[in-house]
């Protein structure tokens, strides 16, 4: 070869470049993802993230065998939760055996530290996997641009910052690894490749209920392209390996079990099974029985054994033979339903519809290039891009339903975003039909030309990626101008710019006059400066893009959620480590087996910080006990007494952001409480006699006396406006502080720094069998 | 064991004559404070005093009006139990409150509080706190029919005559509920006590005729407030933490002029009296509690649903000097996560120490439900110190591999799947060895 650099070829240069990119894309989706830990420390966020940890240690103290049949005795007291039976276990298991490999090498490594940096590790492999696909779909450039997309694409970062140590953190690289393998498999028609998606199917079972998704989209896929009448033998190779093994294996995780045999979720991979295998025997008999409409046939008996299936489906469901869905899946084709029966689920924020600013917050310019890259699929239709549809539109509207779907519609934006950017770059880095580059370049082979272009125009995104403090466009519009100059250098004679995707392009270019006045220098520049115009364009929302993505990481998706950060008065920064300090004063001043109710959103943080026994957590697997706490909650102090007593309660803690505003606290949380409880218990609690006279949801000297009396109002109030003075205003509310609040049957325990946990002791009965008004009175 | 009883309290009624012979002491300690209106006035209750000295106590026999007398210092109890004989003194000690005889008692003494006609405030309240209202000051309790009959019969019979009622026997000595007992007298204050209250003990009321009115009035419906048997005499309370009061209506009960005179139990009532409330008898205590799989004999961290397990508790009670073992027929064991799931009597066996304890034992089959659950044994009865013991511990699912395995109604799946395999051998045999056409196939398209 001619164009040999460092005795490479420019075959082995291009992937030799690839090869750096991708493991620059890799850098910066890790570093990226650190700002949690650069401006807090290493510690693990949130909620669920919690239980993962606590499992993870639990498993690397105990081993398998004891984590496997683990009965969690300190979670939902006195119920307990039989967690190795309930929990995925992919992502305990993964952190416990990189601690263990780095251990049997001599590396001390805290298994706090492997936990809170395994999603950014993960996310340098998604970022990899989705190369993969993208390569698979369309060529190298697509699967860089949509790699380096999903480095960074916030969509994804919300849930895999470092300390995120939840399910999604690993489960988005087995899902678009899981994706490509299984696109393989189909194009190539392998058994080898099929058996590989579906061990890559098991290893997602056992990390992330999504795997929902995969089981339902893959034979949607299949049924599709049935449906095209483009069955094949290598779908059904691909199909039938993936669907037997995949099966079977995820049966295995104890918390799947026999589900995908009865519950309606995992009916529609059988049914497309049983319909691959009639339609494989029906083209079998085609080939021994001649005949001219088969296909035509084949069509309608596809469609009326759907029909046959479908129906069948819904009696058995109806008749109980198979589990209806479950109530999370009915809020997905039904926004409203979750608010009507399951208040529990539509009480949490991620569970609510996506507002649409939302799209553009976590994807920025992606998202106006899934149509164009659903555009270029359909131009293009392969089975390959039959799916990338399908996909793109079920995630898009899972997306609209539920905010935190958006992660699953993430890397399929990705993918498709790369697809549309690496046809732009096709289109407008192609110096070729530029007159005399063309015959410059005419030796390397067409695919390296433009790979390498491709290439070099990622590599301007990715170092304007990693250097966001450089002004913008500048750098894209720099070296834009270099390759024009050099180009410029070669000019010769014009030639009309004859491109391949003349479609997509002459739209946007202005028209090139073709009069042979024109100088060359003239028609070289009618050529170039279309490009270089949409390319600077280009350059500039990469750059944007690149400049939100790290904006939205380090303002919105950093933060622990157990520390806070705030600034003062006069600029500075401010940790607010209420949380902590409230769960380890829990942990030095209870006695081990104390009990400490509280809402179960703090469940696994009590489980894991304060080592303490909970009566609910963010499990929510019982209803009516989080009805109880509920009531609890929202019952007068007598009531409350005797449930608490009744379930052994020692301690109840509360989270109140009246000093600080902090606004997430229990009782902008309460009336949820008050829902859930009514759900169960709608004959003591009841939503409306929590609203004042005027119908407001009140908490001063104005609130109706149901509020007024309830156990959270008191617990939160208890002594506030003492120490606020005669003035006290509630931050949150904007509201007057309630002037008596009386408290008897519970004595305040601690109150952290800036009052946002309250933890209070569930008083003793009274020695003499008073009651506590009574005792208190004298 | 109630014969025993009987023979014990018998013999103690006799003690008064073997004084400084017999040792007996309280299992919560010997110092008492017997406060008195004035020092000289312990001789009015010199018997009953001596019977305490002769009983083993360290008696500190104080002037209300001492004020360097406190129940507690910086938080520690300084005496055992308080005796409190001046029941019309404003002020006990330093300046002592209601709210640290409650502490006292939350710490775990013991009180006998007498009352009179002109009950102080203080220990008008301090009853109060206990269930127990006296009536208002300058009554007395009257009865015209059962009265100490002096020769010569002017007076207002307010010395009454009274029985204690048959519920009262594990605080007093069974002699009182024979027929032919005889009575106690009384000269005091009346009180009204809630008969539901299981922690109160009406030990002493009134009969049919007796009446609470103002000294001095005629009985008629305006002044009588209380009469009959919901007027107590003298109640004895136990708390939660086991700790005993006792109020009687009178002070003079346990005067040396009503013990000694003829015909009277005076002396035996205030002698059981003060050793129910000295923690002298009835005192009920668990000694030791085990449960363990019936297997194995050892108890593991956690059991399995369905276990057999075993459980034991070992009961002793306290009098005479000594423990002995507890017997009874109702000693029960439950099985609690919420709701109680299993609720057993136990049945008395043979005791690792037969002198002191009597070990109670049930076989027990744990729910077929995994969880939480508490263990308890929660043993109240009247006069008895409560015992209330409480285990938690974890029920757990079985062990993945401890699941039946080869189910017989499974058999046709085995089958099926074994057949299965067999078949798709065979079939791949057949495919494999089975003579083809000799045509060339064209390899297949295919790369990896």
């Amino acid at each position: 070869m001619v164009n040999k650099v460092l005795g490479l070829t420019a075959a082995d240069q291009a992937s030799l470049l690839r090869i750096a990119i991708l493991g620059l894309i890799s850098l910066v989706a890790i570093g990226s993802r650190l700002y949690s830990v650069i401006r807090f420390e290493s510690v693990i966020h949130e909620f669920d993230p919690w239980f993962n940890y606590r499992t993870t240690r639990y498993l690397v103290d105990h081993g398998f065998d004891k984590f496997w049949n683990w009965f969690d005795e300190t979670a939902w007291y006195p119920l307990g939760r039989v967690v190795g039976g309930t929990l995925y276990p992919g992502i305990m298991v993964t952190s416990a055996t990189i601690y263990n490999a780095l251990h049997l090498i001599n590396i001390p490594v805290d298994i706090r530290n492997v936990c809170v940096f395994l999603a950014p590790a993960f996310s340098a492999l998604t970022a990899i996997a989705t190369y993969h696909l993208g390569k698979e779909v369309k060529n190298a450039t697509a699967g860089l641009l949509a790699a380096a997309f999903i480095g960074v694409a916030p969509g994804y970062i919300s849930r895999s910052v470092a300390g995120s140590y939840d399910n999604e953190g690993i489960a988005i690289f087995l899902l678009v690894f899981t994706f490509f393998l299984w696109l393989r498999s189909v194009r190539l028609g392998s058994a080898l490749y099929g058996a590989l998606t579906a061990i890559s199917y098991f290893y997602m079972v056992s990390a992330w209920g999504g795997y929902v998704f995969i089981i339902n989209l893959i034979p949607l896929h299949v049924f599709a392209l049935l449906a095209m009448g483009r069955f094949s033998n290598r779908l059904y190779v691909a199909y039938s390996t993936f669907y037997v093994i995949g099966t079977l294996a995820s049966m295995q995780i104890p918390f799947v079990g026999f589900q995908p045999t009865f519950t309606s979720e995992h009916m529609a991979a059988l049914g497309t099974f049983g319909l691959i295998q009639l339609v494989a025997f029906a083209s079998f008999a085609r080939t021994l029985v001649p005949e001219n409409h088969f296909r035509t046939l084949l069509r309608g008996a596809v469609v009326s054994l759907f029909v046959v299936g479908l129906s069948g489906l819904v009696l058995l469901t109806m008749s109980g033979v198979i589990a209806p869905w479950t109530g999370r899946f009915y809020s997905l084709w039904d926004t409203g339903y979750a608010k009507i029966h399951i208040p529990i689920i539509a009480s949490v924020s991620e569970h609510q519809p996506t507002a649409w600013p939302n799209f553009f917050f976590d994807l920025n310019m992606l998202i106006w290039l899934l149509p164009a890259g659903i555009y270029f699929s359909f131009s293009e239709l392969s089975d390959n891009h039959v799916f990338l549809i399908l996909y793109s539109i079920f995630a898009a509207y899972f997306a609209s339903v539920m905010v935190r779907l958006i992660l699953t519609l993430t890397p399929i934006v990705c993918v498709l975003a790369g697809v549309a950017m690496a046809h732009v770059f096709e289109t407008y880095l192609n110096l070729r039909d530029v007159p005399a580059a063309a015959q410059l370049k005419a030796k390397a082979t067409p695919d390296v030309v433009a790979a390498t272009d491709a290439v070099k125009s990622l590599v301007d995104a990715v170092s304007d990626d990693t250097a966001i403090e450089d002004t913008d466009s500048a750098s894209g519009h720099k070296k834009d101008g270099k390759r024009g100059k050099g180009a410029k250098k070669n000019a010769a004679k014009a030639v009309e710019p004859t491109s391949a995707d003349g479609a997509a392009t002459s739209s946007t270019q202005p028209s090139v006059p073709t009069s042979k006045e024109l100088s060359p220098a003239l028609k070289r520049f009618y050529a170039l400066f279309p490009k270089f115009v949409v390319m600077t364009c280009f350059m500039f929302l990469l750059c944007m893009f690149q400049w939100h993505c790290s904006w939205i990481t380090s303002t919105a998706y950093s933060s622990p959620s157990v520390v806070l950060s705030s600034r003062g008065p006069d600029g500075s920064h401010l940790i607010i480590d209420d949380f902590r300090e409230a769960y380890y004063w829990l942990r030095k001043n209870t006695k081990p087996e104390a009990k400490v109710l509280s809402w179960w959103d703090y469940g696994y943080q009590l489980a894991g910080m304060a080592d303490r026994t909970t009566l609910v957590d963010n499990n929510t697997w019982n209803n009516t006990h989080i009805a109880t706490v509920g009531k609890i909650m929202a019952s007068d102090e007598d009531t409350a007494y005797e449930l608490a007593r009744h379930h052994d309660v020692d301690y109840v803690l509360v989270v109140f952001g009246a000093m600080l505003g902090y606004s997430g606290d229990d009782i902008n949380k309460f009336l949820w409480m008050v829902r859930i409880a009514q759900g169960v218990y709608p004959d003591d609690v009841k939503e409306e006699e929590f609203y004042n006279s005027q119908g407001q949801y009140a908490i001063s000297d104005d609130a109706s006396p149901a509020m007024k009396n309830s156990l959270m109002h008191k617990l939160s109030y208890y002594r506030f406006a003492d120490v606020m003075g005669g003035q006290g205003f509630d931050r949150v509310r904007k509201q007057k502080l309630p002037t008596s609040v009386t408290l008897d049957n519970f004595e305040e325990a601690y109150t952290t720094e800036n009052w946002m946990v309250r933890i209070y002791k569930v008083k003793d009965l009274d020695n003499l069998g008073r009651s506590h008004h009574a005792a208190s009175k004298f | 064991m109630r014969f025993l009883t009987t023979v014990a309290v018998a013999s103690l009624a006799f003690s008064g004559a073997w004084l400084g012979v017999v040792e007996a002491k309280s299992v919560s300690g010997d110092r008492v404070l017997v406060l008195v209106p004035k020092v000289e006035a312990a001789k009015l209750y010199s018997q009953f005093l001596d019977s305490l000295t002769g009983r083993g106590f360290d008696i500190s026999v104080r002037a209300a009006t001492n004020t360097s007398v406190a129940l507690q210092v910086d938080g520690v109890r300084t005496y055992d139990h308080a005796v409190v004989l001046s029941p019309e003194s404003k002020k006990l000690g330093a300046n002592l409150s209601v709210r640290d005889f409650v502490s006292f008692v939350d710490d775990g003494g013991n009180l006998i509080l007498t009352a009179s006609s002109e009950l102080s405030e203080l220990g008008r309240k301090l009853a109060a706190r206990f269930g127990v209202e006296y009536e208002k000051r300058g009554t007395a309790v009257i009865d015209h029919v059962a009265h100490l009959r002096p020769i010569n019969d002017t007076s207002d019979h307010t010395l009454v005559a009274a029985s204690p009622p048959k519920t009262a026997v594990p605080v007093l000595s069974k002699q009182f509920v024979r027929p032919q007992s005889n009575p106690v007298y009384f000269k005091g204050i009346a009180h009204k006590y809630e008969p539901s209250n299981p922690m109160l003990i009406s030990v002493l009321t009134g009969s049919r005729a007796t009446y609470s009115a103002p000294i001095g009035s005629d009985a008629n419906e305006g002044t009588i407030s209380l009469s009959g048997k919901a007027l107590g005499l003298v109640s004895v309370f136990q708390t939660r933490n086991n700790a005993r009061v006792a109020f009687s209506g009178s002070a003079a009960l346990f005067s040396d002029a009503l013990l000694s005179q003829e015909g009277s139990a005076n002396k035996q009532f205030t002698t059981d009296i003060s050793q129910w409330v000295l923690q002298e008898k009835s005192v009920l205590r668990e000694t030791a509690h085990r449960h363990y799989l019936a297997s194995t004999g050892e108890r593991p961290e956690h059991y399995r649903i369905s276990n057999e397990i075993v459980y034991e508790i070992d009961l002793s009670v306290y009098h005479d000097d000594t423990w002995h073992p507890y017997n009874a027929k109702d000693v029960q064991f439950e099985a609690i996560m919420l709701d109680p799931y299993i609720r057993a009597t136990l049945n008395s066996t043979e005791s690792t120490d037969p002198k002191t304890t009597a070990t109670y034992h049930g076989d027990i089959k744990l729910p077929d439900r995994y969880g939480t659950f508490t263990f308890r044994v929660n043993y109240k009865r009247t006069g008895y110190s409560n015992v209330d013991v409480k285990d938690t511990v974890g029920i757990w699912p079985l062990r993945h591999d401890e699941y039946p395995r080869f189910l017989s109604a499974a058999y046709p799946y085995y089958i099926s799947s074994l057949v299965m395999a067999v078949g798709f051998l065979a079939l791949c045999a057949a495919w494999m060895w089975s003579a083809e056409p000799k045509t060339k196939r064209t390899p297949k398209q295919k790369s990896n």
